[in-house]
């Protein structure tokens, strides 16, 4: 049995009160330690992600295959049991990857933004961490639940402490909202073990096993599927459960967005394909049109609100709203249409969303940072008075509003292809990354392009920050050529959840 | 030869007596009374352990007591919980007659082990009286004007309660012959009365005024505000759970035959009923709650519903694996609920110590002023709400997982709703202990008893949350007891 995964949890659970030891000793060596502690994280994280693809790629990963498999009994009684069950597949091998690429980038990022309880917060960052790794790889839905509430904890502290001047009512909305989401998602789960009878198990895989045998009837798929569908809803966001998202970005500091939009969405896209999807096919299908009806107005409704927003890390949130709803449309696009393109391009998209969207944020928190401002309106001549600053903006944009040779670019074609495919009226969706580009070429004409008011001074980013930049969006360009890296794995997964429906 | 049992039980009656003989030194003794008991609980404790580990017959007691492992969870609680209430009470109260409520504390406990080990109606009552009693002149014991109105309507409920528990005995005695529980059972089921079913439900009112459900919890709110904060705890903590083993061993045992009448009445509807009226009333109530204590007395009327969940499983499906999920479940939140109630009181006793507040506004930046209370108090919160890998979880888990699919799904989503919204008013204590900013931002002192007990308990809610197995197996065994 290999360890690497528990490791990859536990590794930086573990870290968490090292760091804040560190860091009450001495604030440099303490960042230091976390930028290497995240480092090795990625590292594993890495090593994960190739061993994945290594292995779709020599055709050895089966359709619905965990592979890292690990497996240890925590609890069993009187018939009851819980295992402390982890795996990967190419589903969550590239989620996986990218959440530590934006920690490192997110610890990077803080050292400049975070002024107080910096022990406390490097070490709630790995906290934060540890559970998120463990809610993409948990095989158990238990442990996956537990997992899922492990991370709203440090959220709530980021954008409560280290917030801006609404930040104790947004951190509030936050935990709320999605507490209440998640244990609706619970009581699915668990009304689905008592409906399965004497062979009732909480083990992703067995539970896959017996739904390919027929041995979960549909009619026991409907609660626990809408159940899920709430908790999900909540995290993607989805239109109308998104409320809490714009509150709890325009708090958060900039490098916890990041983590916010980057990974904790993440959490949403990723219950969609392997729970709603992949444990509840038959109700799934059956209701396919709605959840797809429900990711295409989010796309809409994310993209015709994010034109109006004035703050531009309001718009950066709203188009998280618009991108995320790609991934639902695209999951249930291939359930509709059998091609695996929508899944395959739901989970690039969630990948190369991370990236293009985590860079706007944290660049949302420059900018503020030097000029004090975040208003649309009221900046202006960025391309005269912080060229470095502007150049990033420009970039980033690009590659949020899908513009070639950014990956975002394939991964929308993909998805919007796959609508195409389950039905030609889908292919209004193809207006989504037009006002898209509107709106972010219309923030650039305002902040970039506009003149310089006289007088006023601000600094420029230094190259290291520029670096910095770069690695969110040199993996973007990197990826449009190696895009097998994640749509390899990902293949046998979509065959799978097709095959399942 | 002596047994482990008897040898606490004598530990425990003969400290009860002899301490008040410390009043002689006048005030001069200190906190020695404190420390003699807390000294005497600690050995209670580890004998009432090793009786659980090596359980033998008791052979003075005849019938009155049974020596099994449910009997041995309530126990063990319960005398935890006092040794804890004790320990925080060497610095929570220092007045000069404190032999006096030391030697009360003893008593109470005494009672406690004699009721969860009860399984005769007489001994149950006698023993529900010795620790009702004393907790009577506890809750005045502060001597203001609110202890005093809070003692005397707790007494004039309590002794209410008591009424009616002796009228429901006396009709099971009336239509049986008999006070052993299990003959009474039999008896009832094979001749089932109406009469029978009246002492039933007034056993569960009267049980139910100790386990504070609706609608008999109209006392508990102004009674653990009132009552000195240790003694609060004790009530919530330990009296509240002697309530449930009592009707653990009567009202289970006799729900088992009634169930099948076929009427809508049955226990397990009335139950699910006030299941869902105590969780919900015990939440919203407390979410417009201005003090901390009335906070707390109302969560943990809202903690109740959660319990008695595990015997409506238990009720509706006799014998079923949902049955056994329950009923652990119900028997590992009254464990866990003890810990975490337990502490959130006695962390709210040391701020009324050392701020002489206990309106919510002195828990503003109390995450500066006080850290060690703040993050008890955090901890004990979200394993309240049921937040994981805490232990409250786990119970939860149980409890709902027993109601979750069959006639009473609905319970479970309530259940779970409820969780979900008593976050809302946790989290807002959390807020205000770590977002807000308090009047000051001066450090208080964190007494070292205090601390060693935030310690012990803290450790117990997270470390019964990352391992849960041992004492699942545990309450597990103990629910086995119920259905053996």
């Amino acid at each position: 049995m290999s360890y690497v995964l528990s490791l990859l949890v536990l590794l930086p659970l573990l870290s968490a009160p090292v760091v804040y030891l560190l860091t009450r000793l001495n604030r440099r060596f303490g960042i230091y330690a976390s930028l290497a502690l995240g480092i090795l994280v990625l590292a594993l994280a890495g090593y994960v992600f190739w061993d994945v693809y290594a292995t779709a790629a020599s055709n050895s990963l089966a359709p619905g295959q965990y592979i890292l498999q690990e497996k240890y009994s925590w609890i069993s009684f009187n018939g009851f049991s819980l295992d402390f069950m982890l795996g990967t597949d190419g589903l969550s091998s590239p989620l996986l990857f990218v959440s530590a690429l934006l920690t490192v980038l997110a610890i990077f990022g803080s050292r400049k933004l975070i002024d107080h309880h910096e022990a406390e917060y490097y070490s709630l960052i790995f906290l934060f961490e540890g559970a998120i790794m463990g809610v993409f790889t948990s095989l158990n839905l238990i442990l996956f639940y537990i997992f899922w509430e492990v991370v709203l904890i440090p959220m709530f502290f980021f954008i409560g402490v280290w917030g801006g001047p609404r930040r104790k009512y947004s951190a509030l909305k936050f935990i709320i909202f999605t507490f209440a989401g998640s244990t609706i998602m619970l009581f699915g789960f668990l009304y689905l073990y008592l409906g399965m009878g004497s062979s009732a198990s909480f083990d992703i895989p067995t539970l896959q096993a017996m739904l390919a045998a027929h041995q979960i009837p549909a009619s026991v798929q409907y609660i626990p599927l809408l159940a899920s569908f709430i908790g999900f809803a909540v995290k993607l966001p989805l239109v109308p459960f998104h409320t809490w998202l714009p509150d709890a970005h325009v708090e958060a500091p900039s490098p916890i967005s990041v983590l916010l939009a980057g990974v904790l969405l993440k959490m949403g896209g990723y219950g969609f394909l392997r729970i709603s999807i992949g444990l509840f096919p038959a109700a799934s299908a059956q209701y396919a049109w709605v959840f797809l009806i429900l990711g295409l107005f989010s796309m809409f409704y994310g993209a015709a609100a994010a034109v109006l927003q004035k703050d531009l890390k309001k718009m950066i949130a709203f188009t998280s709203i618009n991108h995320m709803g790609f991934v639902l449309f695209g999951a249930y696009a291939t359930l509709i249409s059998g091609n695996l393109l929508g899944i395959q391009g739901a989970i690039f998209q969630m990948f190369t969303h991370a990236l293009a969207v985590g860079s706007l944020f944290m660049l949302s928190g420059y900018i503020q940072h030097q000029a004090g401002t975040r208003e649309i309106p009221l900046l202006k001549g960025l391309g005269t008075s912080m060229p470095k600053t502007a150049a990033i903006l420009v970039l980033g944009s690009a590659a949020a509003m899908g513009l070639p040779p950014f990956s975002s670019f394939l991964a929308e074609f993909m998805v919007i292809a796959a609508g195409i495919s389950a039905s030609a009226w889908t292919a209004i969706s193809i207006m989504v990354p037009v006002v898209t580009a509107g709106y972010f070429l219309w923030m650039i004409k305002r902040t970039v392009l506009s003149p310089a008011e006289p007088g006023h001074e601000a600094h420029d980013m230094d190259w290291s920050d520029v670096a910095g930049f770069a690695a969110y969006l040199v993996p973007l360009v990197v990826l449009i050529i190696t895009s097998y890296l994640v749509l390899t794995p990902a293949e046998p997964l979509a065959q799978f959840l097709r095959g399942l429906a | 030869m002596l047994d482990y049992l008897t040898a606490a039980i004598v530990l425990l009656a003969g400290t009860a007596l002899l301490l008040p003989l410390l009043q002689v030194l006048r005030g001069k003794s200190g906190n020695l009374a404190g420390y003699v008991l807390g000294l005497v609980l600690a050995a209670a404790l580890v004998l009432v352990g090793l009786f659980v580990l090596y359980p033998s017959s008791v052979s003075w007691s005849g019938t009155l007591l049974i020596p099994d492992q449910l009997g041995g969870i309530f126990a063990l609680v319960t005398v935890g919980v006092t040794l804890a209430v004790t320990v925080a009470s060497f610095d929570f109260q220092k007045s000069a007659s404190n032999p006096v409520y030391y030697s009360l504390l003893a008593f109470t406990a005494l009672g406690m082990v004699l009721l969860a080990y009860s399984q005769d109606l007489l001994m149950l009552f006698v023993s529900w009286e010795l620790m009702s009693l004393p907790t009577y002149v506890l809750a005045g014991f502060s001597k203001t004007r609110q202890s005093n109105e809070a003692s005397v309507k707790y007494a004039i409920i309590g002794a209410m309660s008591s009424a009616v528990i002796l009228y429901a005995i006396s009709l099971a005695y009336g239509l049986t012959g008999s006070t052993q529980i299990s003959a009474v059972v039999s008896r009832f089921a094979s001749n089932p009365s109406a009469l029978a079913g009246v002492a039933t439900l007034l056993f569960v009112a009267g049980f139910g005024f100790k386990m504070s459900i609706v609608p008999f919890h109209m006392w508990i709110p102004d009674a653990y505000e009132g009552a000195p904060t240790t003694v609060s705890t004790l009530l919530a903590a330990a009296t509240k759970k002697a309530g449930f083993i009592a009707a653990i061993r009567v009202l289970l045992a006799i729900m088992t035959i009634t169930v099948a009448a076929g009427s809508f009445f049955t226990l397990a509807n009335v139950f699910a009923v006030l299941a869902l009226l105590t969780m919900t009333v015990g939440n919203v109530s407390a979410l417009t709650q201005k003090s901390m204590t009335r906070l707390l007395a109302y969560s943990s009327i809202a903690q109740a519903g959660y319990m008695l969940i595990g015997f409506v499983a238990f009720s509706y499906a006799p014998g079923s694996t949902a049955a056994s999920l329950g009923l652990t479940g119900t028997i590992f939140h009254v464990i866990n609920h003890a810990v975490m109630k337990g502490v959130a009181f006695l962390a709210a006793a040391l701020v009324l110590l050392q701020l002489r507040r206990a309106d919510l506004g002195a828990y503003d930046g109390l995450g500066k002023r006080m850290p060690i209370t703040a993050f008890t108090l955090t901890v004990a919160f979200l394993g309240l709400a049921g937040v994981p890998p805490l232990s409250g979880f786990w119970s939860k888990l149980l409890l709902i997982l027993s109601v979750a699919n069959g006639p009473y799904a609905w319970l479970a989503l309530a259940a779970i709703l409820n969780s979900a919204f008593s976050l809302g008013y946790y989290a807002w204590i959390i807020k205000r202990m770590y977002l807000d900013e308090g009047q000051s931002t001066e450090r208080v002192r964190e007494p070292f008893w205090f601390v060693l007990i935030f310690a012990v308990m803290v450790g117990l809610i997270i470390g019964i949350g990352l391992f849960p197995q041992q004492v699942i197996n545990f309450a597990s065994s103990a629910a086995g007891n119920v259905f053996g």
